[in-house]
């Protein structure tokens, strides 16, 4: 017998990998959304949370960045 | 490196949840997905031939010149004998494209030895267009010398002002008169607008932003390409139309050729070529024609050299400095637009407009679907003179470049691929079996021996799960 | 599939690389003093025919190749294409490419008007000379080139003349400029080996052919001169063969193994002279003894 599931198979790098595991865990998304967890760089997760994945994801990235022009007026 | 990006972007936008990217090919591309028939018809015109032998790889175009004067089929061996050991991988590309363009056909030769042949249609037109005889091309009937001639500059500024039209149409600039319904049928038909859904008025597309980066000569022919899509529906003759754009495309810039012996069909699509500004025609009737800057060379995608060399082409307006600023000296509303998309503008004067690269103008332009490689190529193709000058190998400064690509990058930390998980095989040996069927039908994207866990691309899962059932079935 | 995919875009890379323009200039002996023409003048027009389909075929390979072809006389070198003047109106006779005719008509009209005007018959050509204007117009193109867009340059020389020594520092002085700027300087010898201007060749880094029957001239050029100097190295084309290196003396102009160097200017000498006739220089005229402390013996 054969299991089969569908979703999205994300391939990211291992700290991004550790974020996605933080926010599954303390469903920072309103839900659990890793369906199984493959190896270090492999995620596969369910389709409908990708809207609100990348959202999350691109807020992350927002608050890690800092501008590196100045606009002197 | 594009190319590669492309690819993978192809696969992978249907989970990406994003359109399709603009694809640019070239001729090689386009000719390649036509029938070897449609390439023999082509190949009867030498212009065709002579467009064709142009877009080939260097070595290709040795091997051909090598072998144009060669009647009987050259053994393989003796042509791979003639590379060195080293780019061993090049030739065996070049032979590939060379068979695929139907350029030369595999024959074999008295003692089994397997030979290349070159396709007795293209040798004869090549040679033609090299060395004389056959008939001559259809536009070169004799004219008088025209009383009104055209020079240079007035057919740039022509074909300059019929292009952008088209252009400002795109981004919905005020002037809308002046382009056809024919035209804007092209973009809707290219993608690069779409009907809004509301009031049904064409609006730019994402594909339509990209197409706008390009430089002029991809922009003309990736349009060209689209139009020659829908020649056919027009009830035009497609090779005919092929043969006629390329007869332009080697034509000289300041010339006037006739119109007399063109059928009806060819009549139309000048016409239609008239309108896009890639030749110029006083009247309808006048009976001749100017081909313009736009028409000439129109397979060359590539190579900046060609227009950087005439003296007369427009000049490079923009500078970027290493502190991210972009100052463009430029008052067309066009090209303010365009920098527009991913800068964020602080000044502007009545010839010069200020604006500086920002982490979130940039991404702003990425999650429109401009890619980085696009917005670095379109300043390098406009940097100004200024920028050319220093002998380094990229007119940008490096850290904008490169800072342009991290942003990117950035955007690009997950990749995301549609697909179906298989687990919990019973065995090792079931587990085998599906993996080597998915592998060698391209489906699999992702495999572990040891948990027997798979995932399939969602394409393939039907097929994937078909074998399985006969599989299980057979067991 | 992977792999498949990485061959591609490795060879798409190496083509890329050499995507500039290309410059050649042709130089076409065509003193009617030669060896061959005098014995058969009809020998010139296959010649021309050759170049000039070759020419054409450098012209095919890319929309923005530039050609020059000069034609070298007794008594003076002059460009014949493109011509001096506007260019001639031609129209299509046959399914050949325009700027094909244009080429050929060009090089024929100006071609028979150089060889009607000249009647005096000297044996030499002034190869040299041809070579040092081909070298002045490719700086004048470098020069007024557009920041940003690369040239590579060469010189194609064909002759059937010989080799003179009497033109010696001429053809130093144009293979060491040449060398300098990066022109290579390609040679395909017709009628007899040609020591001098294969030095040239070996010092730019170009090709020397003597072409054993002039049958196949055509071929000869397409395979060995077509390819551009970036893409001779994928290709196997004739090795280079030892290049006699021997330099001619500046008193008569000939080949020497061993000779007299003036120790100030470096001037050769085949025979041991008082005053150097380059710098003026005076040495003494040597006893027995001091012969091997005034002048050295040198091996070239």
């Amino acid at each position: 017998m054969v299991n089969v599931m569908k979703g999205v198979l994300v391939k990211c790098d291992s700290a991004m990998k550790q974020f996605l595991l933080h926010l599954d865990e303390t469903m920072k998304l309103g839900k659990k959304f890793i369906i199984q967890d493959l190896d270090e760089t492999h995620l596969f997760i369910s389709a409908d949370i990708l809207d609100v994945l990348q959202a999350k994801i691109d807020d992350l990235m927002d608050q890690i960045s800092f501008p590196v022009t100045e606009k002197g007026n | 490196m594009a190319q590669n990006d492309t690819k993978s972007n192809h696969i992978n936008n249907s989970a990406r949840l994003q359109p399709a990217n603009l694809e640019c090919k070239n001729l090689h591309d386009y000719l390649k997905t036509r029938s070897p028939a449609v390439l023999e018809r082509l190949y009867n015109h030498p212009t065709i031939c002579l467009a064709v032998y142009r877009e080939l790889p260097e070595l290709a175009r040795q091997y051909v010149i090598r072998i144009l004067f060669v009647e009987q089929p050259v053994p393989q061996a003796v042509i791979a004998s003639w590379g060195h050991q080293k780019y061993a991988k090049e030739h065996s590309h070049v032979c590939n494209v060379l068979s695929e363009l139907s350029v030369w056909q595999e024959a074999s030769i008295r003692g089994g030895l397997a030979g290349w042949l070159l396709s007795p249609t293209f040798k004869r037109n090549l040679k033609i267009a090299l060395l004389g005889g056959g008939k001559p091309w259809t536009m070169s009937s004799a004219l008088d010398p025209d009383n009104k001639a055209r020079d240079v500059a007035f057919l740039d500024a022509y074909s300059a002002e019929r292009w952008e039209c088209v252009l400002h149409y795109m981004v919905g600039s005020q002037q809308q008169e002046g382009i056809s319904a024919d035209a804007v049928r092209i973009l809707l038909h290219a993608g690069l607008m779409k009907r809004d859904e509301e009031d049904g008025s064409p609006v730019i597309t994402r594909q339509g932003f990209q197409f706008l980066l390009l430089d002029r000569q991809a922009q003309v022919w990736h349009f060209i390409l689209q139009y020659l899509d829908t020649v056919e529906q027009r009830g035009l003759d497609l090779v005919e139309c092929l043969t006629f754009l390329f007869q332009l495309s080697f034509s000289t810039l300041g010339k006037d050729y006739s119109t007399e012996g063109m059928s009806a069909g060819l009549l139309i699509f000048l016409q239609h070529l008239r309108e896009f500004g890639l030749v110029y025609q006083r009247k309808r009737k006048a009976g001749r024609f100017y081909p313009t800057r736009l028409a000439l060379n129109i397979t060359c995608l590539q190579d900046k050299g060609a227009i950087v060399l005439e003296e007369d082409t427009p000049k490079g307006y923009i500078i970027v400095e290493t502190n991210y600023r972009i100052y463009a000296y430029t008052d067309s509303n066009l090209q303010v637009a365009l920098i527009g998309l991913f800068t964020e503008l602080l000044y502007r004067f009545p010839n010069v407009v200020v604006g500086v690269l920002t982490r979130d103008s940039v991404r702003q332009a990425l999650k429109g679907g401009i890619t980085a490689d696009q917005i670095i190529g379109y300043l390098t193709q406009h940097a100004h003179t200024q920028m050319l000058t220093n002998e380094t190998k990229s007119p940008l400064p490096l850290t904008v470049i490169d800072q342009i690509k991290l942003w990117e990058l950035e955007r690009n930390r997950l990749v995301y691929s549609e697909g179906v998980l298989y687990s919990q095989f019973l065995s090792q040996a079931d587990f085998n079996v599906l993996k080597e069927y998915a592998q060698t039908s391209g489906y699999l994207i992702w495999c572990n021996k040891e948990k027997r866990t798979m995932v399939v691309s969602k394409a393939g899962h039907d097929d994937v799960k078909k074998f399985w059932k006969r599989y299980s079935k057979g067991n | 599939m992977n792999n498949t995919e990485e061959i591609i875009k490795d060879a798409i890379e190496d083509v890329s690389s050499t995507d500039d323009v290309s410059l050649l200039v042709i130089i076409l002996d065509t003193n009617p003093g030669q060896r061959i023409l005098r014995e058969n003048p009809h020998t010139l027009t296959q010649i021309i025919d050759s170049v000039i389909a070759f020419a054409n075929a450098h012209l095919l390979q890319k929309a923005q190749n530039k050609l020059v072809i000069m034609a070298c006389h007794s008594r003076a070198s002059q460009f014949i294409y493109p011509g001096l003047g506007k260019a001639l109106d031609v129209r299509q006779i046959d399914g050949q490419y325009e700027a094909f005719t244009l080429v050929e008509k060009t090089v024929k009209l100006n071609l028979s008007k150089l060889l009607s005007e000249s009647i005096t018959v000297s044996n030499e050509s002034l190869l040299a000379g041809a070579i040092a204007m081909a070298l002045c117009y490719i700086h004048r193109i470098h020069k007024s080139k557009p920041p940003g867009c690369k040239i590579n340059s060469r010189i194609l020389v064909l002759t059937a003349s010989g080799d003179s020594a009497s033109q010696y520092m001429n053809y130093m002085n144009v293979f060491f400029t040449a060398q300098k700027q990066n022109v290579v300087i390609d040679v395909c010898a017709i009628d007899q080996h040609l020591s001098l201007l294969q030095q040239g060749c070996d010092i730019t880094n170009g090709m020397y052919l003597k072409i054993p029957q002039l049958q196949g001239l055509l071929q000869y050029l397409l395979w060995v001169f077509l390819p551009e100097p970036p893409i001779r190295k994928k290709l196997v084309l004739p090795p280079p063969v030892k290049v006699d290196y021997r330099a001619a003396c500046f008193c008569h102009r000939e080949l020497i193994d061993i000779g007299y160097v003036c120790s100030v200017c470096l001037s050769i000498f085949c025979k041991f002279s008082p005053i150097c006739t380059t710098c003026h220089t005076v040495f003494k005229i040597p006893g027995p003894l001091a012969v091997k402390s005034k002048k050295k013996k040198i091996k070239l």
